[in-house]
């Protein structure tokens, strides 16, 4: 069987690239939530660089007739604000593409041009300044007009963009009228002809309209409001700040105390002790603020205070590369902190997720008193998916309970926790090794005895926690196994191919892994598929069930996996 | 009647030396809050590690013994988790001039209503006995023996050079002025900083009692203006105690935190599940 680019006829993907600064996030968010209002559903991906100004950045908006949280390698359109932009993405344009470009000459090479030519792209050079001054607006409405001249490719009624450009600019010192001319001075421009025309041709489904536009962050931002985290302790790092950014700007209506610390110690030392006192807060970082936190992890460890950090996983060791996506820190996820202590590592892939997981992360850390771990990355962070509805709110649950010894030995390892407060005993909690009464012990017996009951919450935490979620046919002949965004490139092609499988992980640690050997005994083909240079995810698996998956599909060069990703692979 | 004094203490034998003034500084810890009728399940002490952390099991308050350097962020977290709570820092001056100085100074600026106790005995003693950057430069010390290149750092020109709000000196050997100075410091509305002049007979003998006595000055009243607070403190020759230098104009963190104004309750009295439908429509 051949994997063909017929996805490609279920989707239309329109790329905005240029300079970074320069409006294009703004673009991209506009033209996605305007198609949403339009009735279809999309996927919004966002590439920059780490500079304020300068630099190429880009935003793509898949289009389908049906849900999808993943991109496509390919558009159909690519509008480049400055002809500099093109290197990256020329290449990566469907047969009968439409480039549009600048007034200013688009330089090609002969190898581009060839491929243009085999192609059959279309070029179109467009002046959006020329057209946004005659249309009465200022030079830096081109933007407006290139809108609008792309709404006009995708054939679509200009009444939802409007109202999403009205919306967007409302508050901002803008002229309004001069604003939606230049949309319209696009739109209704006669350099789009009849063969440039990408036409939507899904049925629309008009319930989009009351349907969210959300990203992985806002997912988890919502999920803390929601579990009544009253507390969050901030330090900026990409790409987990944009919870921050929620969280404070919604400061308001929610009450949450929203601080932002010296550094990443600070945060989560901070979110500790608010933690320990009773109420809940957590922090965000990716792995470069992650590792600073390690030993305040272990000292929640072996402290048995809950403790919820996300992870926003980036590519590359040290700095890497700040702003773009991978999944490198399965393993510093799983090991990090000195010494031994039990854990749990949970692993997002999409806002509906997010805000679920994160709430059950708070009831986790209290119930088991431990640092849970929330895993997310770049891709799911900030992309904007479309969702009909987020789930139920989950119930909270706590976990506390008076007594007299606050590491009172137990069968399944849980302890009682109270809040200190004056009408509770007195409760100390020790970083140091300690008795049942908190006292600090080096007695041999003693650190036995306390380790052996902290670590058998994991156990008693594993027999609690889902079995993976299968998604797909269940006689499938190859089954990829994954978490996070890599999966979600598989999950999108689930529909057109019944042959193939997903297990899709939400809890890495303590892990479950029967159903692996399950499908592999069933005679399923099993592919691991990661975001990083090693197969960590595969490593762990290896570690708790001595089971090696006999194939992978590992991608590091800082994007997503795009679908074509996938298909490739089964290709081959 | 005020709370029994031995309300506050643990029945555990205390692990410090001979002399060292830990044992001081806990009994007046004990008795201010004692005379300030602040019940042991009211107080929350985040302790450093150190000789001082050592002290975490031995007194009955609520307590958590966290990393070395860290005691400050973690004092100010339980705080803004539940100002009823009276929370206090416990560090050494390993902990605050070297693992975590950056957490003095952000708490200093930020104004909680915390007290820092810093034990300020001249080095690292219960790694026995290293130098730290209030060890006098040309002391030999455990690895360097010759003394070290770098300059001291004076903690009361450090603090009082980021405008504290309140800021003490307290020594180890009167326990009468270290009680008053700790109930100023626990009943100020903001951010207290007080350095207590720990005796250290093991590893800073020369710092006797003999030698606190021929140079320490009590202060009667704080000094009104900050330079002439930070001169006076500048001196090795003459130890100023007491209360340095207090300005009671400063608005405290929560004060000023935009959102939680007129807001009663705390954060730990809030934990329950939020409504997040409108929040929801500027997504649609």
């Amino acid at each position: 069987m051949s994997y063909t680019s017929q996805m490609s006829q279920n989707r239309i993907v329109v790329k905005f690239a240029g300079p970074s600064g320069k409006g294009i996030n703004t673009l991209g968010k506009i033209v996605s939530k305007s198609i949403k209002n339009s009735g279809f559903y999309n996927f919004a991906y966002r590439e920059y660089p780490s500079l304020i100004k300068g630099g190429v950045a880009s935003y793509q908006i898949d289009i389908a007739n049906h849900k999808i949280v993943s991109s496509s390698r390919d558009t159909d359109i690519l509008a480049l604000l400055t002809n500099q932009s093109k290197e990256r993405y020329l290449e990566d344009i469907r047969e009968n593409g439409v480039i549009i470009y600048g007034k200013d000459e688009l330089t090609l090479t002969d190898k581009e041009k060839e491929y243009i030519e085999k192609k059959n792209l279309h070029l179109l050079s467009l002046d959006t300044t020329k057209l946004a001054l005659d249309a009465g607006g200022t030079e830096i409405m081109a933007n407006m007009v290139l809108l609008g001249f792309i709404w006009r490719l995708l054939s679509l009624k200009p009444k939802a963009l409007e109202e999403v450009v009205r919306e967007t600019f409302k508050n901002k010192d803008v002229d309004m009228e001069a604003e939606i001319s230049c949309v319209m001075a696009g739109y209704n421009c006669e350099l789009a002809e009849e063969k440039l025309l990408k036409p939507i041709l899904f049925e629309p489904n008009e319930k989009l309209d009351k349907s969210l536009s959300i990203t992985g962050n806002q997912g988890i931002a919502l999920g803390a409001i929601t579990a009544g985290c009253r507390a969050y302790y901030a330090y900026p790092m990409t790409p987990a700040t944009s919870i921050f950014k929620f969280l404070g700007e919604t400061y308001q209506e929610t009450g949450i105390l929203v601080k932002q610390a010296e550094n990443e110690i600070t945060a989560v030392q901070m979110a500790m002790g608010s933690m320990n006192m009773g109420t809940r807060a957590m922090t965000a970082t990716s792995g470069g603020g992650f590792d600073l936190m390690s030993e305040t992890l272990s000292c929640a460890g072996i402290s048995e205070v809950p403790l919820v950090v996300v992870l926003a996983q980036r590519a590359g060791a040290g700095t890497g590369v700040p702003t773009w996506t991978g999944a490198g820190d399965v393993l510093l996820a799983v090991n990090a902190g000195h010494g031994e202590f039990p854990r749990c590592v949970i692993s997002v892939s999409n806002p509906e997720d997010a805000y679920e997981l994160t709430q059950k992360a708070f009831n986790i850390a209290e119930i088991y008193q431990l640092p849970v771990i929330l895993l997310t990355d770049k891709q799911i962070a900030e992309s904007i998916f479309n969702t009909d509805e987020l789930p139920k709110p989950i119930k909270i649950e706590r976990g506390l309970k008076v007594a007299e010894n606050r590491y009172e030995i137990t069968d399944d390892g849980i302890s009682p926790r109270w809040i200190p407060s004056e009408e509770n005993p007195v409760m100390l909690v020790s970083s140091d090794e300690h008795k049942a009464n908190s006292q600090s012990t080096e007695d041999s017996t003693d650190v036995i005895e306390m380790s052996d009951k902290r670590m058998r919450k994991l156990e008693t935490l594993k027999e609690s926690l889902p079995e993976p979620k299968y998604i797909g046919n269940k006689d499938a002949e190859i089954v990829f196994v994954g978490c996070g965004s890599a999966g979600n490139a598989v999950e999108d092609i689930l529909e057109s191919y019944p042959n193939i499988g997903y297990l899709k992980y939400q809890y890495l640690y303590p892990l479950k892994y029967e159903k692996i050997i399950e499908l592999h005994e069933d005679g399923a083909r099993i592919v691991i598929v990661e975001n990083n240079q090693n197969g960590e995810f595969a490593k762990l698996i290896k570690q708790e069930s001595g089971f090696e998956i006999p194939e992978r599909l590992l991608k590091y060069n800082g994007r997503p996996f795009f679908i074509e990703d996938i298909l490739d692979f089964l290709n081959n | 009647m005020p709370i029994p004094i031995i309300e506050y203490n643990r029945n555990l034998p205390p692990t410090w030396c001979m002399g060292c003034g830990n044992y001081a500084i806990h009994a007046s810890l004990k008795k201010a809050l004692s005379d300030l009728d602040i019940k042991p399940n009211g107080t929350l002490i985040a302790f450093d590690i150190g000789c001082n952390g050592n002290g975490a099991d031995k007194i009955n308050v609520n307590a958590f013994k966290g990393l070395h350097g860290r005691s400050i962020p973690l004092a100010i977290g339980s705080h803004l988790a539940n100002r009823d709570m009276t929370v206090l820092a416990d560090i050494g001056d390993g902990g605050t001039l070297h693992e975590g100085l950056d957490h003095l100074i952000q708490a200093i600026r930020g104004n909680y209503d915390i007290t820092i106790l810093i034990h300020n005995n001249e080095n690292f003693a219960l790694t026995t006995g290293q130098a730290t950057a209030t060890t006098d430069e040309e002391k030999g010390m455990y690895g360097l023996p010759q003394g070290r290149p770098e300059r001291e750092i004076n903690i009361a020109q450090l603090a009082l050079g980021q405008n504290p709000s309140f800021f003490a000196r307290a020594y180890s050997g009167d326990p009468l002025q270290m009680i008053e100075i700790f109930k100023s410091g626990i009943t100020h509305k903001g951010c207290s900083v007080i350095e207590i002049l720990q005796s250290c007979p093991t590893y800073n003998k020369e710092a006797n009692p003999q030698w606190f006595a021929q140079r320490i000055e009590k202060l009667e009243e704080p000094i009104e203006s900050i330079e002439e607070a930070k001169r006076i403190s500048s001196t090795t020759e003459k130890i100023k105690t007491g209360i340095i230098y207090r300005d009671n104009s400063i608005p405290t963190f929560y004060e000023q935190v935009g959102n939680r104004k007129g807001v009663e309750t705390q954060l730990v009295d809030e934990v329950k599940n939020y409504d997040i439908s409108k929040l929801l429509s500027h997504l649609e």
